[in-house]
């Protein structure tokens, strides 16, 4: 089943509605928002030079440094009195990046979540449990929204308390899974607990998974878990949360909702297009957006993209799985947390510079992150209680700052390899393990 | 006052790290007068006297361990019952608060290291030697 018949439409109808939207998009906010009309009047640029799809490439980039430096809503091309739903990611020293949305932003998200749910089979008939987290993080509301407008049961379930949910499923009769695959997998350890023959007391049949990158290995473990078809979906708060693309039943790659979202893929160092199928960092301009429209919004994901059509009928085009981050940006259990954030904490905290390294890792199926911090002669101290305090103060500044839950080890100084004179500040060993 | 001078060296929690400490003592020349490992469950401290603190901060520093010199003061162990109780007795009704306590054993009977405030070790020093208690020079 296809929701939108855009979605199975002629290329070129397509790239026709793309080029208006483009269009309107820019001159949106070439009027409305001061920081685009500055940034195209040091380019020389004229919302009237945009007459290819091709053009994009003229406009300038947007950053997730751009929205912090004008948080909370400094980049809103509406009045407050027309934003609807306000969300948010996790942010350093309490400066996370803000984004909002109009009534007509809303129906888009509802829209895109729509075909999300169609292409895993979701209709009037199903119940979906969702146990993304509801709160500012756009997982929950996001999953939750698209569900009922395909008038299906949606149990708004939220994260933790695996038991309880486990509960839930058997007993609402669940159809279709919507939570993180790290999530989702840690569930089905749990209900296997139950026997063999677990999988009796279930009714699932697909499951939409998102929010964290996933290994091929992972995907298969989910799905051969719980018995269901596994739909990926990709998306990002910037640009509206998830529902920026998802995969169907016939292919792994993931079909961009291109009406609404511009993709392009560049080499992250030049700036420079890379051809259809290399990889690239993925930039997205948003089309349809009211309250928050993106121009070339570096999302620093590294994929790539091909356009021929799908055996599923879809001729949109095609995002692969994300393979790697431009930056050094790392996910833990859906938070994304940069490394000079986590020194940015420690700094404020001891007041002093120490030196670190970041070791994510699994244990079982969640993620598990350690920080080591060498003890250097400013925090050293002849009182283990001492030592120990400055363990906990770090843990629950991290906490309370970045919402990680990390274990700090105190480590011995020069202890942490260095590469060429530097310390290695990442160690990601579920990259290992895959 | 005589002070001692002790090294808390940081030892994190995992095999073969006291002996990387001692093997660089040893190996130095330098004399392990006292030894006391307190721990969590994540890390201790070594606390060691040695006979020259100065060189082996050094060669700590040199080789990555962190470490941090405290001055303590030892006390002669008299042999009779009761001679730890004396000591504490009188810090304790001069309201003097021990932060941490060990014996050793090297010298002729022994002595008892007492970690406290040291801007009272002036205070101490009186009223230890008013109750005929001896402080060491050194172990």
């Amino acid at each position: 089943m296809i929701w939108n018949e855009i979605e199975s439409s002629r290329r070129e109808d397509i790239e026709k509605l793309q080029l208006s939207r483009l269009k309107d998009t820019v001159d949106r906010v070439y009027t409305l928002t001061p920081f685009y009309k500055e940034k195209f009047n040091t380019l020389g640029l004229r919302p009237e030079d945009i007459t290819t799809l091709e053009d994009v490439r003229k406009l300038p980039f947007t950053t997730k440094k751009d929205l912090r430096a004008h948080y909370p809503f400094g980049l809103f091309t509406v009045p407050m009195s027309e934003i609807v739903r306000i969300h948010s990611s996790s942010g350093t020293t309490g400066k996370p990046t803000v984004v909002g949305y109009t009534k007509a932003d809303m129906d888009i998200w509802d829209e895109v979540m729509a075909r999300v749910y169609t292409m895993a089979g979701a209709s009037s008939e199903d119940i979906v449990h969702n146990g993304y987290g509801y709160g500012l993080f756009t997982g929950g509301l996001g999953f939750h929204n698209g569900a009922e407008k395909v008038g299906a049961t949606i149990i708004p379930a939220s994260g933790g308390m695996t038991d309880r949910q486990l509960m839930l499923m058997k007993d609402f009769g669940a159809t279709i899974l919507a939570a993180t695959p790290s999530f989702s997998l840690h569930m089905a350890e749990v209900a296997k607990k139950a026997g063999p023959n677990y999988l009796k007391d279930y009714k699932l049949k697909a499951g939409v998974f998102g929010a964290e990158p996933t290994s091929k290995g992972l995907k298969k473990e989910v799905s051969e878990a719980w018995g269901i078809d596994y739909h990926e979906v990709y998306g990002l708060s910037e640009i509206i949360g998830p529902g920026v693309a998802c995969s169907c039943k016939e292919s792994d790659l993931l079909h961009v909702f291109e009406d609404h979202f511009l993709f392009e893929i560049i080499d992250s160092k030049t700036g420079e297009a890379v051809p259809d199928g290399k990889r690239g960092e993925l930039v997205i301009t948003s089309l349809t957006k009211q309250a928050l429209p993106l121009l070339r919004y570096r999302t620093g994901d590294i994929t790539s993209i091909i356009k021929e059509p799908c055996k599923c009928g879809r001729t949109t085009a095609r995002m692969e799985s994300i393979v790697g981050r431009a930056d050094d940006m790392l996910i833990i259990s859906g938070v994304n947390v940069y490394p000079s954030q986590i020194e940015h904490v420690i700094a404020n905290t001891e007041g002093v510079t120490l030196n670190y390294q970041i070791i994510a890792d699994k244990k079982g199926h969640l993620d598990k992150l350690e920080i080591h911090v060498e003890v250097s002669d400013e925090i050293m101290s002849d009182s283990l209680g001492e030592m120990a305090i400055i363990k906990k103060t770090i843990q629950s500044a991290l906490l309370n700052n970045l919402y990680i839950n990390a274990n700090v080890v105190l480590v011995q100084p020069r202890s942490i390899a260095r590469s060429e004179g530097k310390a290695v500040r990442i160690v990601d060993k579920r990259k290992d393990n895959e | 006052m005589n002070r001692i001078k002790q090294l808390s060296i940081f030892v994190e929690n995992k095999t073969g790290q006291i002996t990387d400490v001692t093997t660089l003592l040893s190996n130095n020349g330098l004399s392990i007068k006292s030894i006391n490992l307190v721990d969590s469950s994540d890390f201790g401290l070594l606390r060691v006297i040695v006979d020259d603190e100065k060189k082996a901060k050094e060669i700590l520093d040199e080789n990555g361990i962190s470490l941090k010199i405290t001055d303590v003061f030892a006390v002669e162990i008299d042999d009779h019952v009761g001679s730890f109780n004396d000591v504490v007795t009188t810090l304790s009704t001069n309201n003097i608060n021990i932060e941490y306590t060990y014996t050793v054993s090297n010298t002729k009977n022994g002595a008892f290291i007492f970690k406290v405030n040291p801007i009272e070790f002036d205070k101490v020093t009186q009223i230890l030697e008013e109750k005929n208690i001896k402080i060491l020079k050194g172990i």
